[in-house]
């Protein structure tokens, strides 16, 4: 679009200038939104003592990564001074079964939404939209019950059931809305080929899918990880995942606050998700607006 | 090879009845052509037979087989549909393949068959590329080929053309007819474009409105359609229907029009006598008196009138020529050869024993 714009216009004094103020804009825009990062890692890689002497954003002297390994390693979160490491772990374990069982149910129950209408389809969906506004305290107490009767209250196990359930209502409208694009017609030739309703997912639907799954994975992994209310409510001590571990870390204080180690904490944290994010990022979009699958 | 038999089936989605009993008996290796405006159920019931939709009422049977309840792949059908429905993530040979694959046919038999139908489809060559890297008319005989492959007792073509431009369609339509020659095989094909219906079918049914109006021959249909629907809908440019009063003359029965020639409304008489319906009821009533334009032609044989041209269309070998008739417009054909004159008189021929005539309040033929 821009570059039509630049070929249609003679390059007057009047779009010059406006050019200018439009980069000038956004630029000023870019520092302010990247100045808090810039300082959460700068401050990561100093020493206590330039922290307290220099000012928040001058650059580090030198690349020091103590607080990066103390944060991973050593830190106290309450008692325990293990470091972030065990609940990285935690959450990997967790995040990872809970993105795969979400998006696949997701992929299962938008694929028979669409193609395998049954009498009230509509009406099921229309519930299962209804979860995506449920918020997560209201579903804490029944949540902690059922936790409680199946026996996984405090484990991993618990929190993948939790956030297998509560994410599939997200999944499901993914799934759904993208299914929708995809032409009865090839269900029905399938049909007629022989084809039964999981060879039809697994050899005709499924293949179609990786814009819409690159979706679903970045989405629910993003909100797996990045969840406090979940793993506070439902875990305690070495079962937590990280995100919780990274708070207490932040409160637990020994004495001095080692600002370094907190902001290292962070950027471990944070970590996984931007990962994901430079990896399969530009699918996001991409996934978001594919239109129909043309035969 | 079989029979397909359709008894009084009925088709309803909730209260609205989109079939009303439609009854249909088809030989071993016949084409039937479901013919009719968009919307009349020809989808809905050529589906039915598939099995992708269920029976409301009736019965379905493929030879001596009631299939209501059988599932689509237990039906020895194969369909085409509008769309092709190839699937994308597959290659050509994956596609037509597909078939045979889920019904447990070995992998050496399966390409030998998927080369024998790339062969007789001439399209060999593609074998290995994805729906996308085709043109519309390669992806047409694929979904062909994919119908092919598994020899089935009857196939079914759901307005399988419609998406190809003017010259592919008449090259396809070609092969059709050609591939219904060889393999003899009982064909259901489902279109809305009356020429190929004409030209494919063994037995064309129109449907209007969920149910069949007339189930017969090409040539049936078009010289002796049972109702002016029939009768408006098959034939290009349509039948003339004209309304006129029918009377006793020295020669028998006529029916009398006006005719403008020479700028002055002169009467004429269409001679009646070799209709082969009783019309002495119908003496001092008025009646529809269909006309092809075909019948109505330069000056050779039958009744002789003049008759002034209002406008001409030519259209190749024939020449279309507007008359007025009770004030109404009448399209004669003409060979090309006879006019050259655009506007002014010229003398017609009439046959009337390819005349219809129609009862002007229920619209149906008389007989
Ligand atoms: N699933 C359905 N629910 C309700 N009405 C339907 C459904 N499918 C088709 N119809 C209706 O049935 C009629 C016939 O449809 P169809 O067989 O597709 O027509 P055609 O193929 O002759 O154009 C249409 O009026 C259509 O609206
Ligand atoms: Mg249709």
């Amino acid at each position: 679009m821009s570059d039509q714009a630049t070929f249609n216009q003679p390059r007057t004094g009047a779009s010059i200038a406006l050019r200018v103020l439009l980069w000038a804009v956004l630029i000023v825009f870019a520092i302010w939104f990247l100045l808090p990062a810039y300082v959460v890692v700068g401050t990561s890689l100093k020493g206590l003592e330039e922290i307290r002497g220099g000012s928040l954003l001058a650059l580090p002297h030198e690349l020091n990564f103590s607080s990066w390994r103390h944060a991973w390693s050593e830190a106290c979160i309450g008692v325990n001074c293990t470091g972030l490491e065990p609940y990285f772990w935690n959450s990997v374990g967790m995040a990872i079964p809970s993105v795969i069982i979400s998006t696949l149910l997701g992929a299962l129950t938008g694929y028979s939404l669409t193609k395998f209408k049954f009498k009230g389809a509509n009406l099921v969906f229309a519930l299962i939209l209804f979860g995506c506004f449920v918020p997560f305290q209201v579903v804490i107490l029944p949540m902690a019950v059922t936790l409680g009767k199946i026996g996984i209250t405090n484990t991993v196990y618990g929190l993948i059931l939790v956030h297998s359930v509560y994410g599939m209502a997200f999944t499901t409208l993914f799934f759904r809305n993208y299914y929708v694009t995809i032409p009865d017609e090839l269900v029905r030739a399938a049909t007629i080929d022989g084809a039964g309703f999981f060879t039809i997912f697994r050899r005709i639907i499924l293949p179609l899918s990786p814009p819409i799954i690159v979706v679903s994975v970045i989405w629910q992994f993003t909100q797996i990880w990045n969840d406090f209310l979940f793993g506070a409510s439902f875990t305690t001590g070495g079962a937590q995942p990280i995100m919780v571990a990274m708070n207490n870390l932040v409160n637990t204080t020994t004495g001095v606050k080692q600002y370094n180690v907190d902001m290292a904490a962070a950027l471990i944290t944070a970590a996984p998700t931007i990962f994901v994010y430079i990896i399969a990022g530009r699918y996001f979009v991409r996934g978001l607006t594919a239109g129909s699958v043309k035969g | 090879m079989a029979s397909l038999t359709i008894k009084n089936a009925v088709k309803r989605y909730g209260n609205v009845e989109v079939l009303k009993g439609v009854d249909i008996d088809l030989q071993d290796g016949e084409f039937l052509v479901l013919l009719g405006a968009s919307g009349c159920g020809k989808s809905t019931l050529l589906n039915m037979i598939a099995g992708l939709e269920s029976v409301t009422e009736g019965e379905i049977s493929i030879g001596d087989r009631v299939i209501n309840d059988v599932h689509p792949k237990d039906r020895d059908i194969a369909m085409v549909f509008q769309s092709y429905a190839l699937y994308p993530n597959m290659t050509v040979a994956k596609n037509i393949a597909f078939g045979l694959e889920m019904r447990g046919v070995p992998k050496a038999e399966r390409e030998t068959a998927v080369l024998e139908v790339a062969k007789m489809l001439q399209m060999d060559h593609l074998l290995d590329r994805k729906p996308g890297q085709l043109s519309g008319g390669q992806r047409q005989r694929v979904a062909m080929g994919r119908a092919l492959v598994r020899r089935p007792e009857v196939f079914l073509f759901d307005e399988p053309l419609s998406n190809l431009d003017a010259k592919l369609r008449l090259e396809m339509r070609t092969e059709i007819k050609r591939l219904h020659k060889r393999l003899n095989a009982t064909m259901v094909y489902v279109t809305h474009d009356q020429i190929e219906a004409l030209t494919l079918a063994d037995r064309i049914a129109i449907l209007k409105d969920g149910e069949v109006q007339q189930l017969a021959s090409p040539a049936e249909i078009y010289d002796q359609p049972v109702n002016m629907f029939v009768a408006g809908l098959v034939g290009s440019p349509p039948m003339n229907f004209i309304k006129s009063k029918v009377t006793q003359a020295d020669t028998g029965l006529v029916a009398e029009v006006s005719v403008l020639a020479n700028g002055v409304e002169q009467p004429m008489l269409l001679d009646l006598s070799q209709q082969p319906a009783d019309l002495t009821d119908w003496i001092g009533r008025e009646v529809i008196v269909g006309l092809r334009p075909e019948a109505i032609t330069q000056d050779g044989q039958g009744a002789s009138f003049d008759s002034d041209i209002d406008v001409t269309e030519a259209t190749g070998a024939d020449t279309l020529c507007v008359l007025t008739w009770n004030g109404q417009e009448v399209m004669a054909r003409v060979s090309s050869g006879y006019a050259q004159i655009i506007e002014g008189t010229m003398a017609f021929s009439i046959d009337m024993s390819r005349a219809s005539l129609f009862d002007p309040k229920t619209e149906m033929r008389l007989s």
